[in-house]
């Protein structure tokens, strides 16, 4: 027969039993209470450590590393065709203004806006994510110095035009067109990142004897509370003659 | 690359990495008042070359000079002076103006007025300049402002645009006529400088918020769950022998 184990606690439980079952209750306090003891102030270090971590993480977010697209990019958006106008002679100021911009690379190919300066004195920037703008304040793309063309990386739900901006490498090539259905060519001699706290104002808006451009986005970190990445990704070109 | 004497007839203008025999750039027929645009070249020590136009490349130069190229500098050769003294001379030309401002030099390359005087707007950019030489830059307020030249014998008016940021040279040649004023653009920049960065995302592909907090905040459950299960198992073991006192 099988003998039932007595109820905790039952009246029917003799001395012997809870004897027994007092000392084994000791021995289990004995065992386990420095367990327990070690579980809660492991438990609370590893919560402490996450919390601080947690208000980092809230306060920042890297952006994903995009990728080139897998197909070969220039069968999206071919190498233009049209006549390459010569750079202008130093006495003149002859090209006409840029209407779009061609990034086979990447496969970027939009209209540009007009840009001009907020009333904060900072550069404004295109009302769309989907399109790239021309500062208005800058040499015409094919004149000497260098033109600033800026186009955001995404908007708050999707990639934008200049999304795989920082993935340009030097010696690819950016094609503008202009109003008079002429194209500009520029070869990129640099693609660097910068903090906007140290934005190469003079890099970028300074002047230069050549014809240049310069095309801006963001990118590093996304600072969550101003709603702003805090660099800026910067390609530059020289016009190919 | 400029031809800047008056009397002499075109030229081919070579460029040679110092050293080497294989030109670099050859411009073929500068003629008196050509200036050609910048070309870009690796720093480094060069030799300029002229010849008369059409002249075999192995042929020996009429002048040569040699120039060093400093990273991010930019330079105008420039032929002066009448036929029978032509130099070569190397102009270092200037990439930066004062903020808001535009820088102008002059260089003097009429024989026929030997020294002229040129004002911009009332400013005196060059006074009793000689034929061949070269003033420093002045820096100006910007604007459509009017150049005035006058040599002992003729004057030139014209009117020049100047943006702020911008680099000119003007060139005071012998005109069909009279004297002339080429205006090149040395460099030129933004003409208003924005501040700072550009705000151009909206951080749609950054990683969100909620998804650089699930490990962090899956941890701290884990930590809470483990201190508080610790914490139940210490003091429920301990109530049956209490009862049982």
């Amino acid at each position: 027969m099988r003998r039932r184990p007595p109820a905790s606690g039952s009246p029917a439980q003799s001395d012997d039993a809870q004897a027994r079952r007092g000392r084994h209750i000791s021995s289990i306090r004995v065992v386990r209470r420095p367990v327990a003891a070690a579980a809660l102030i492991a438990g609370l270090l590893v919560a402490g450590i996450a919390a601080a971590g947690l208000s980092v993480a809230s306060q920042t977010g890297k952006a994903a590393a995009p990728v080139r697209p897998p197909v070969n990019p220039t069968k999206l958006v071919p190498i233009p065709h049209g006549t390459y106008a010569a750079p202008p002679p130093a006495a003149s100021r002859t090209v006409a203004e840029p209407v779009s911009l061609l990034i086979p690379a990447i496969g970027v190919r939009t209209r540009l806006v007009h840009l001009g300066i907020t009333s904060g004195g900072t550069l404004q920037v295109p009302g769309t994510t989907a399109v790239a703008g021309w500062y208005t304040g800058s040499p015409r793309p094919g004149e000497p110095g260098g033109a600033v063309i800026a186009g955001h990386i995404d908007s708050r739900q999707a990639k934008g035009v200049f999304y795989l901006l920082r993935l340009l490498r030097p010696g690819e090539r950016v094609f503008v067109r202009r109003a008079d259905g002429t194209l500009a060519a520029f070869q990129i001699t640099v693609v660097r990142s910068y903090p906007k706290t140290r934005f190469p104002t003079s890099a970028v808006y300074g002047p230069t004897p050549d014809a240049q451009i310069r095309l801006i986005t963001c990118g590093g970190t996304f600072d969550w509370t101003t709603g702003h990445y805090l660099s800026n990704t910067i390609v530059y070109a020289s016009l190919v003659s | 690359m400029a031809h800047l004497s008056t009397n002499t007839p075109a030229v081919d203008v070579y460029l040679y990495s110092f050293g080497n025999s294989n030109a670099r750039i050859v411009l073929h027929h500068v003629a008196y008042g050509d200036v050609s645009p910048y070309e870009k070249v690796a720093a480094g020590e060069y030799t300029v070359a002229m010849r008369a136009a059409g002249a075999p490349g192995a042929s020996k130069p009429v002048l040569s000079t040699s120039i060093n190229v400093a990273p991010g500098g930019a330079y105008t050769v420039a032929g002066v002076g009448p036929e029978a003294g032509l130099r070569l001379q190397v102009l270092t030309d200037q990439l930066t103006t004062p903020k808001g401002k535009a820088l102008v030099r002059v260089i003097q390359a009429s024989m026929h007025q030997e020294k002229v005087t040129v004002r911009l707007n009332g400013t005196d950019l060059a006074n009793e300049i000689a034929f061949s030489h070269v003033s420093s830059y002045t820096a100006v307020p910007p604007g459509l402002l009017s150049v005035h030249v006058t040599g002992p014998s003729e004057s030139a008016t014209r009117t020049v645009k100047l943006t702020p940021g911008s680099i000119h040279t003007l060139v005071v040649l012998d005109g069909a006529s009279s004297l002339a004023v080429d205006d090149l653009i040395d460099a030129q920049g933004s003409k208003v400088v924005p501040n700072g960065g550009v705000r151009t995302g909206f951080g749609g592909t950054a990683a969100r918020p909620g998804a650089a907090l699930l490990p962090w905040g899956s941890a701290v459950a884990a930590g809470l769950l483990l201190a508080v299960g610790g914490a139940l198992f210490a003091s429920r073991r301990r109530r049956p022998a209490l009862h049982a006192r």
